[in-house]
């Protein structure tokens, strides 16, 4: 062994943690104790709240009442109808404006500012705020609420997808403008096959979350199934609640089955 | 007929790519062009086509000035011009026939390209230009499937797709083996003979540059120290361009061998 050893050199050392990375932690765990004082953080209400009588209101499940399909079903079908419309609309919206919000295939430099300061203030109202400012100005029902699916999808996906096509491959671009293309057409052969599966997983994950929304967007008026949610909530009919809810954990489960389903196969 | 009359090229930072460089290349040429990683040969094929802006001097193309052109100016010229890239610049999750068809992309209406629509003349100018190098059963097989050599070809079809006056070839086989390598410069010259496409060709072996070159092209930091027939190049002329001894390193064969 002696003879094939290689000659020892000086090893670097490994170098140590900073002391910042430190600082910060203690900071951070002291701020959280503190933020927890403030607002009179009892632990012991983590287990009170289970001994709330309330909770025995919850069953059992008056599945007559929840299967049958007027009380339940309509709202359902409603809440199907408000994503569907509202991913479409806003995922074809984000196609172009995903491109305009990416350096690589920005046409020009106002066009790429301008597409991100509006997307931005945009993502920055969060979807339930949307639903009641749409609900204020065209009144409650499903139209509102698709209104304001669609503004959160396209603020959702704008933001995912620019990303994506920030992280393309610059490559295929440069030939399409090497062989004379024009902007639009050079994205559109040279990048947009790249980053298309991600789109359409992207557009599928935003699908999802519409549904989800919807649960909360009737308690602002908006129409579908958070609407049923909203009325037996504020009558009390918390097992018809419970009830509800099962159906809505049930049918999320089944999409994201089949939207990673979908998704594995495009990528 | 190419002329570059006193180019140089400033990059960013200060970096001198190219100083003062003049050429003139006639129609039909092949010119291969030697020199060091950083001696400003793809520089010098970028300016031609606009890739990369000529920061003084003047280049024409059959007589359109490129340096300073307007967008529509310059689509038109790069039109004219098809290009082969190094690491073949194909978009990989899509077909052999749409690479191809972006050759087309300056021939055809933007609604046309933009949804995808092409008109059968476009496929058909596809389909032939797979042909000339032998890809055509290729054709609706996914560009990352291909082998190197073959992903090559699909660079070298989708510039014929252009019917180019001219071709730029930047290292076009530095990232394959020995053997596509002659396959793929054999490709290059066969079409340079048949159909008169004036070709400029980045090299960095220097028996390959003997073996398809006419007329040589050396370049030194930036600058031109060598235009002339290949066939009187000799060891002094590698001397001078490289600036160093040739190494079998500079040869492909010999460093195949090793």
């Amino acid at each position: 062994m002696s003879d094939t050893a290689v000659p020892a050199t000086a090893r670097p050392k490994k170098p140590r943690p900073q002391l910042t990375t430190y600082l910060l932690v203690i900071v951070l765990a002291a701020f959280t104790v503190f933020a927890a004082r403030q607002i009179d953080l009892e632990w012991s209400s983590f287990i009170d709240m289970w001994t709330n009588p309330l909770w025995g209101r919850f069953w059992p499940v008056p599945w007559d009442w929840v299967l049958n399909r007027h009380n339940v079903f309509d709202a359902l079908i409603e809440t199907f109808q408000i994503a569907i419309i509202s991913t479409v609309i806003g995922c074809t919206l984000a196609l172009p404006i995903g491109f305009a919000m990416s350096k690589l295939t920005s046409p020009n430099s106002p066009t790429f500012w301008v597409s991100r300061t509006v997307m931005s203030i945009i993502r920055a109202v969060p979807d339930l705020f949307w639903g009641k400012l749409l609900v204020t100005a065209i009144g409650i029902g499903a139209f509102a609420g698709a209104w304001a699916l669609t503004i959160f999808s396209l603020a959702v996906m704008v933001k995912l997808f620019s990303e994506t096509v920030d992280a393309a491959d610059p490559l295929p671009l440069e030939a399409a403008r090497a062989a004379g293309g024009r902007h639009t057409p050079a994205v559109r052969t040279a990048v947009l096959p790249e980053v298309f599966p991600a789109y359409v997983a992207y557009a599928l994950y935003v699908f999802e979350l519409n549904i989800r929304a919807s649960l909360v967007l009737g308690l602002v008026g908006a129409g579908g199934i958070g609407r049923i949610v909203e009325t037996q909530r504020s009558t009390f009919n918390f097992d018809r609640l419970l009830g509800i809810l099962i159906i809505m954990f049930v049918i999320i489960v089944i999409i994201e089955q089949i939207s990673v389903a979908i998704r594995k196969r495009l990528v | 007929m190419i002329v570059f009359d006193d180019v140089s090229v400033t990059y960013r930072g200060g970096v001198h790519a190219l100083r003062n460089v003049s050429l003139t290349i006639e129609d039909g040429e092949l010119l291969v062009i030697v020199g060091l990683s950083g001696a400003g040969k793809s520089t010098l094929l970028r300016a031609l086509n606009g890739l990369v802006p000529a920061t003084s001097g003047s280049i024409t193309v059959d007589g359109v000035e490129v340096v300073g052109a307007s967008p529509r100016t310059m689509r038109e010229v790069r039109s004219r011009i098809g290009m082969i890239f190094q690491t073949f610049n194909l978009v990989n999750r899509t077909t052999v026939m749409n690479n191809v068809l972006m050759g087309r992309l300056a021939k055809v209406p933007a609604w046309r390209s933009t949804l995808g629509v092409w008109s059968a003349e476009d496929r058909e100018a596809a389909f032939q230009a797979m042909e000339r190098v032998g890809i055509v059963d290729k054709a609706y097989v996914r560009a990352s499937n291909l082998s190197g050599g073959q992903q090559q070809r699909v660079g070298i079809a989708r510039a014929l797709a252009q019917e180019p006056k001219i071709m730029l070839a930047d290292e076009p086989v530095a990232a394959l083996d020995p053997v596509t390598t002659h396959q793929v410069m054999g490709d290059l010259q066969r079409i340079n003979r048949e159909l008169g496409i004036t070709t400029l060709i980045n090299l960095h072996f220097l028996d390959l540059a003997r073996h398809y070159g006419r007329r040589l092209i050396g370049l030194r930091g930036g600058e031109l120290v060598y235009d002339g027939d290949i066939s009187e190049v000799d060891d002094d002329t590698f001397r001078d361009i490289y600036g160093r001894a040739i190494t079998p390193d500079d040869l492909l064969d010999e460093s195949a061998d090793a």
